[in-house]
C-alpha cells in the first residue's frame, strides 16, 4: 500500500505587484511505497521545497491530487502519522527544547509519561540534553536544526519527510543525522529526504527523483545510481547547467 | 492526555508571557499607577476621580500595548518566520491554529489583566485610606465592571488585529489597519452624532452620504461603549443588563471576526 501518492501536481507563483507568473511545480507525478526512503533532488528553485509543501497541506497544488496516508493533506488527520522538519526551521524562540518537545509530543497524541520518555532518549541521541531548558533563541543554527528532527520524530512516526536536513550541520552532525535516518531506515519508516547534497541522498535513499524548473527528469533506483558511475554523473547529464 | 488545543493555547501564552516587551509594559503601568499615588496630592478637590481615572488608563492602556505590541508580532512572526509550520505540520485545521492562538493571547491579557487589577486595587486602596474623605461616592464594584469592560473591548480588538493578521503579508499593515479601526470605532458614535445633528441645523447630507454614515457605523465596531471610566470615576451605577448587552456584543462581533478570518486563513498560500 503506498504511503504517498502525487498525481499530476502543478503549482504556478503569481507575484504580487507585478502579477508574473513562475511555474514551480508542473505536472509531478510521484510514488512513494511504505518503508521506502525515497530522495528527491535537484538545485534550488527546482521545486523540491514546494512538492513538500503541497504534501503538507501548507499550499494547494493549482491541480492534480495528493495522498498522503490515505487521505488528502486538506485533512489534519493526514499528519497524525507524519514528521515533517522544514527546511531552516525556525521555532518559538522565548521556549525552551524541552518546552517545545512538549507540545510536540502532546499534539501528536502521546501521554505525558511517554512524551517525557522520548524527549529524553531523542534529546539524548541529538545530544542536546544539557541544554534542553535553554531558550531556543539562545540555540546555534545546528542546534537549532537537531531540534527539528526531534521535533519530527517525537512521536514516532510512520511517515517521516525531511526538507534539507543537513543544512547547516557540521561534519559530526551530518553523521548523527546520517545514522539517525539509517536506524528510521531499519525501522520500517517511509522516509522522504529532499537535498541537493547528492552523496546524502546516494548513500541513504532506495530510490531517486531528479527536478529540474519545476518537472520530474527522473526516477532511479539505488543500483541503477551505482551501475551508472554515481548519483553526480547521473544528475549532471539530466539537468543541463543553464 | 493533554487536549491538543490545550498544548497550543499554552504555547501562545508562554511565547507571549515571555515577550520582552511585555516587562516594558507592565513597568509603564505600574510607574502611571504610582504617578497616580503621589499626583493626587496636587489636586485640591475630586481626588478619587483622578486617582480612578489614571488607574483605569493605566490598565486601558496596558492592555492596548499588549494587543498592538505583542499580540500582532506573536501572529505575523508566526507567518513571517515559518514557526507557523511547526503548529500546522501537527493535525492541526487552520481553523483551530486561529482559535487556539487567540485563546492563548487572550489568556495573556487575562492574566495581565488580573495582575494589572490586583496592583490598581492595592494602590486605590492605599489613596483612599490616606484621603478618605473624598472617597466617599467611590464604588469598588463599578470601579471592577469598568475594569471588566475594558477587557471585553481587548477581547473584541484582538479578534480585529487576528483577522487584518489573516488578510495582510505585514505586521506593519496589520498594525495600521487595527489601530485605524481602534481609533474609528472609539469616535464613530460621535463622528454620526455630529453630522446628523450639524446636517439638520446647516445643511441636509445627502441620501448616499446618509446611507453610507449608516453602513459604516453598523459594519465599524463601537469600542466606545466599553469605555466606562466616566462611570467609575462618578461612581454611578452601570446596569447588570448593560454589562451582559456589551458581553453579547463583543462575544458575537469577536466570533464573527473569528469565523471569516478562519475562513480566509483556510485559503492563504503559506510559502
Amino acid at each position: 500500500m503506498p504511503e504517498i501518492r502525487i498525481k499530476n501536481i502543478s503549482k504556478t507563483y503569481v507575484s504580487e505587484f507585478k502579477r508574473e507568473k513562475k511555474i514551480a511545480v508542473e505536472n509531478f507525478s510521484l510514488t512513494i511505497h511504505s518503508a521506502e526512503s525515497f530522495g528527491i533532488i535537484g538545485r534550488n528553485g527546482a521545486g523540491k521545497s514546494t512538492t513538500i509543501k503541497m504534501i503538507m497541506g501548507f499550499i494547494k497544488p493549482d491541480k492534480g491530487d495528493i495522498i498522503i496516508d490515505d487521505k488528502k493533506p486538506s485533512d489534519p488527520d493526514s499528519r497524525l502519522n507524519v514528521g515533517y522538519l522544514p527546511e531552516n526551521p525556525y521555532f518559538y524562540d522565548n521556549l525552551s527544547a524541552e518546552e517545545l518537545l512538549k507540545f510536540s509530543s502532546y499534539t501528536s497524541g502521546l501521554d505525558k509519561k511517554t512524551a517525557e520518555k522520548r524527549i529524553n532518549t531523542l534529546l539524548n541521541q541529538v545530544g542536546l540534553y544539557a541544554v534542553r531548558k535553554q531558550r531556543l533563541r539562545t540555540y546555534s543554527k545546528g542546534m537549532t536544526q537537531r531540534v527539528g528532527i526531534c521535533f519530527a520524530l517525537i512521536h514516532d512516526p510512520d511517515i517521516i519527510i525531511l526538507d534539507e536536513p543537513m543544512s547547516g550541520l557540521d561534519p559530526f552532525g551530518r553523521k548523527m543525522v546520517i545514522d539517525l535516518i539509517e536506524d528510521l531506515k531499519k525501522r520500517g519508516k517511509t522516509i522522504l529526504f529532499c537535498s541537493h547534497i547528492l552523496n546524502d541522498v546516494e548513500r541513504i535513499c532506495d530510490r531517486v527523483a531528479i527536478m529540474d524548473s519545476g518537472t520530474l527528469k527522473g526516477i532511479f533506483t539505488k543500483q541503477h545510481v551505482l551501475e551508472n558511475e554515481g548519483m553526480e554523473k547521473l544528475f549532471l547529464t539530466l539537468v543541463r547547467e543553464k | 492526555m493533554i487536549p491538543k488545543m490545550v498544548s497550543l493555547i499554552f504555547l501562545s501564552f508562554k511565547e507571549g508571557v515571555r515577550e520582552r516587551a511585555l516587562i516594558g509594559i507592565g513597568l509603564f503601568s505600574l510607574f502611571m499607577m504610582g504617578s497616580a499615588f503621589v499626583g493626587v496630592s496636587l489636586f485640591m478637590r475630586d481626588l478619587h476621580k483622578v486617582s480612578v481615572d489614571i488607574n483605569l488608563s493605566a490598565i486601558t492602556l496596558a492592555g492596548l500595548l499588549l494587543t498592538f505590541f505583542v499580540s500582532i508580532n506573536l501572529i505575523s512572526k508566526d507567518i513571517d518566520k515559518h514557526t507557523i509550520y511547526c503548529v500546522l505540520s501537527k493535525p492541526f485545521s487552520r481553523s483551530q491554529y486561529i482559535w487556539g492562538k487567540y485563546l492563548g493571547i487572550m489568556l495573556l491579557i487575562v492574566t495581565a489583566f488580573c495582575m494589572l487589577t490586583l496592583c490598581s486595587s492595592v494602590n486605590l486602596f492605599l489613596i483612599k485610606s490616606q484621603y478618605d474623605v473624598y472617597f466617599q461616592t467611590f464604588s469598588w464594584l463599578e470601579f471592577y465592571k469598568a475594569i471588566y469592560s475594558e477587557l471585553l473591548m481587548l477581547f473584541l480588538l484582538n479578534a480585529i488585529v487576528l483577522f487584518f493578521s489573516t488578510i495582510t503579508t505585514s505586521s506593519f499593515i496589520t498594525l495600521l489597519f487595527s489601530l485605524s479601526i481602534y481609533v474609528a470605532g472609539q469616535t464613530i458614535e460621535e463622528v454620526v452624532l455630529f453630522l446628523k445633528t450639524r446636517s439638520a441645523a446647516d445643511m441636509a447630507l445627502s441620501e448616499t452620504i446618509n446611507t453610507i454614515i449608516d453602513i459604516t457605523q453598523y459594519i465599524l465596531p463601537n469600542l466606545s461603549v466599553f469605555d466606562l471610566k466616566v462611570h467609575a470615576a462618578h461612581a454611578i451605577p452601570i446596569s447588570y443588563g448593560y454589562l451582559f448587552s456589551i458581553t453579547c456584543y463583543s462575544l458575537v462581533y469577536s466570533v464573527v471576526l473569528l469565523l471569516s478570518a478562519s475562513i480566509i486563513f483556510n485559503r492563504r498560500e503559506l510559502n
